[in-house]
């Protein structure tokens, strides 16, 4: 098994080694870690972590726009980590998750993958 | 006609039920930061108990992160005829986790949880997710699920028999439906209307404005050949219909009005069938928006829902970001009558605190007791829309009161006595969703 350490910089930079295989939101819940979750597919949003450091594949989310993305969100549940990662958890890490949308609208280049259309120079 | 089976023999019967004295509603912790399970309220609504306007009872679901959301009986007046059926069993599905939770009433203060039909094992075998509208069909249950087994649209309709084994897909066709989302049937007409939200990929992460540009969102009602279970006709509604949501017929099994709220066009749509046997639409109501000091553009209502009094006389619905609960008076349904009009909560800041409790959201899901006299409200609508509006509710969670309406010549007025405050939970602040009572209510129960 290919191992990866994930630090969790918002509870105290406790480490946990996980299988580099599987997805996050499994590796931390069977070492204690208690993480929100909803759909388990990468649709729901109700997981997202934040990345501050290291590299995952989430190709099967469907659930962040470019905006969330830039911002270091990540859906846990279908995330592996590619690199050694460092995350901020749990809803104290969604402070920019959630926007109001009329009162900040997205620019078309941070709508959803399917959706955007690339930055213009 | 003498009879022993679930529900009321007709509207009429319905409106001379004993007045409700328990109320069961969902709280939700998904989304919250709260790592507990959603969880089933039983409310005490009678105003002659010690322990009236509170809590009583609370039954946590097995695990956490469902979003419970709408729920619905295994039984109604559909099988009033049939002695071997009873109102008993609520079922309780989590939007976000697909489980469907079978929740026993046999001891009506106590609702214990019977079973769990698995999220995954819906989706193994019939491709389907995220379970919304639950409709008893005489003896039998269909769910509207707004997704496929990977949360695109536009899912369908699952089938489930009295026992809550699954049948498989209840519909023989989608057509061109493009979403889904609620529904109702008025079987004397062969017909079932349907309406359009969302893909669950689209809906659950929250809500992106331009997304509906880019259509994502639903602008369509959909008549169904009931019988045949399948679409046969599609009103276009464009910008008037903008997130069609909550589709009512009138209770009257002979009537074919029918009205949907559509939430981000703030408008309420009317449909029947002429005089030539063709189905009509038309749009009845539109609430303007609103300006606000602190947004670009003014604040849509987004009627979150819309309830028909039993007597099918009065029409309610509620503007979610403007805070307030309309009545409007519909015995002419083509002119609408405002006749009542309270404020809680929104986003303009007309209420901002009713009976002692900060209103944290606005008015959003709504029951109204057979008689027609009670209004029930709570505030939070999804868990990550709630976030996205009204982000102060993770700390205050959310809250229910209860609205006096005047069935003679409309009115309505806050009752100053009644609050649940579910900011105040043992667990901590939680959110309080849709209302219904053990024996039937206003989107209950539907006559064959």
């Amino acid at each position: 098994m290919t191992s990866r350490t994930i630090t969790l910089a918002n509870r105290g930079g406790a480490t946990y080694s996980v299988d580099a295989r599987r997805p996050l939101l499994d590796t931390l819940r069977e070492q204690g870690v208690d993480l929100p979750y909803g759909c388990k597919y990468g649709g729901c949003i109700t997981c997202a972590a934040r990345l501050t450091d290291g590299q995952i594949d989430q190709r099967r989310q469907v659930a962040l726009n470019n905006r969330q993305i830039a911002n270091g969100y990540i859906i846990l549940c279908v995330a592996r980590p590619l690199t050694d990662c460092t995350l901020e958890i749990g809803v104290d890490s969604h402070g920019k998750l959630y926007r109001n949308p009329f009162a900040d609208p997205l620019e078309p280049h941070e709508l959803k993958a399917d959706i955007a259309t690339p930055k213009e120079a | 006609m003498e009879c022993c089976g679930p529900g009321y023999a007709s509207p009429a019967e319905a409106m001379k039920a004993p007045r409700e004295k328990l109320l069961y509603t969902i709280a939700i912790y998904t989304g919250t930061g709260i790592q507990k399970p959603d969880y089933l309220c039983t409310i005490d609504a009678d105003p002659e108990s010690p322990t009236y306007s509170q809590v009583i009872h609370r039954l946590e679901m097995p695990g956490i992160g469902d979003e419970l959301h709408h729920m619905g009986w295994n039984a109604c007046s559909s099988c009033h005829d049939d002695a071997s059926m009873s109102r008993r069993y609520l079922i309780v599905p989590g939007v976000r986790s697909s489980n469907l939770h079978i929740v026993d009433t046999i001891d009506p203060r106590a609702p214990q949880l019977h079973k769990v039909v698995e999220g995954a094992e819906i989706k193994a075998r019939t491709d389907l997710s995220a379970p919304h509208t639950v409709h008893c069909l005489g003896s039998e249950i269909i769910i509207s699920m707004l997704g496929d087994a990977k949360g695109e649209a536009p899912g369908g309709y699952l089938h489930l028999d009295k026992d809550f084994n699954i049948v498989g897909r209840w519909e023989r066709s989608m057509g061109d439906i493009p979403f889904g989302y609620d529904f109702w049937y008025q079987p004397r007409h062969n017909v079932m209307a349907s309406s359009e939200w969302a893909a669950p990929n689209t809906f659950m992460p929250g809500f992106d404005l331009e997304e509906v540009g880019h259509l994502k969102y639903g602008r369509r009602i959909h008549l169904w050949d009931f019988e045949k279970r399948e679409p046969k006709q599609t009103f276009y509604l464009g910008e008037d219909g903008l997130i069609p949501l909550e589709v009512r017929f009138h209770h009257d099994p002979d009537s074919t009005h029918g009205f949907c709220g559509a939430a981000l066009s703030a408008n309420i749509i009317h449909w029947w069938k002429d005089g030539a046997g063709d189905w009509q639409w038309e749009k009845i109501i539109d609430v303007e928006n609103e300006p606000h000091p602190e947004w670009p553009i003014p604040v849509p209502g987004v009627i979150s829902v819309i309830l028909i009094s039993m007597d099918d006389r009065f029409l309610y619905f509620c503007n979610w970001l403007h805070g307030d609960i309309r009545q409007y008076n519909i015995e002419d349904p083509h002119n609408p009558v405002l006749t009542g009009q309270v404020w809680m909560g929104g986003l303009l800041d007309r209420a901002p605190e009713v009976n002692g409790v900060r209103v944290t959201g606005g008015p959003q899901m709504i029951q109204l007791s057979l008689d027609g006299k009670r209004l029930y409200v709570t505030t939070s609508l999804f868990s990550t829309w709630d976030n996205q509006f009204y982000p102060e509710i993770r700390t205050n969670g959310g809250c229910m009161l209860m609205v006096n309406c005047d069935t003679e010549t409309g009115g309505m007025e806050i009752d100053p006595g009644f609050v649940v405050d579910f900011g105040k939970e043992p667990n901590g602040p939680s959110r309080c969703h849709e209302t219904r009572y053990p024996g039937g209510d206003c989107t209950s129960d539907i006559w064959v």
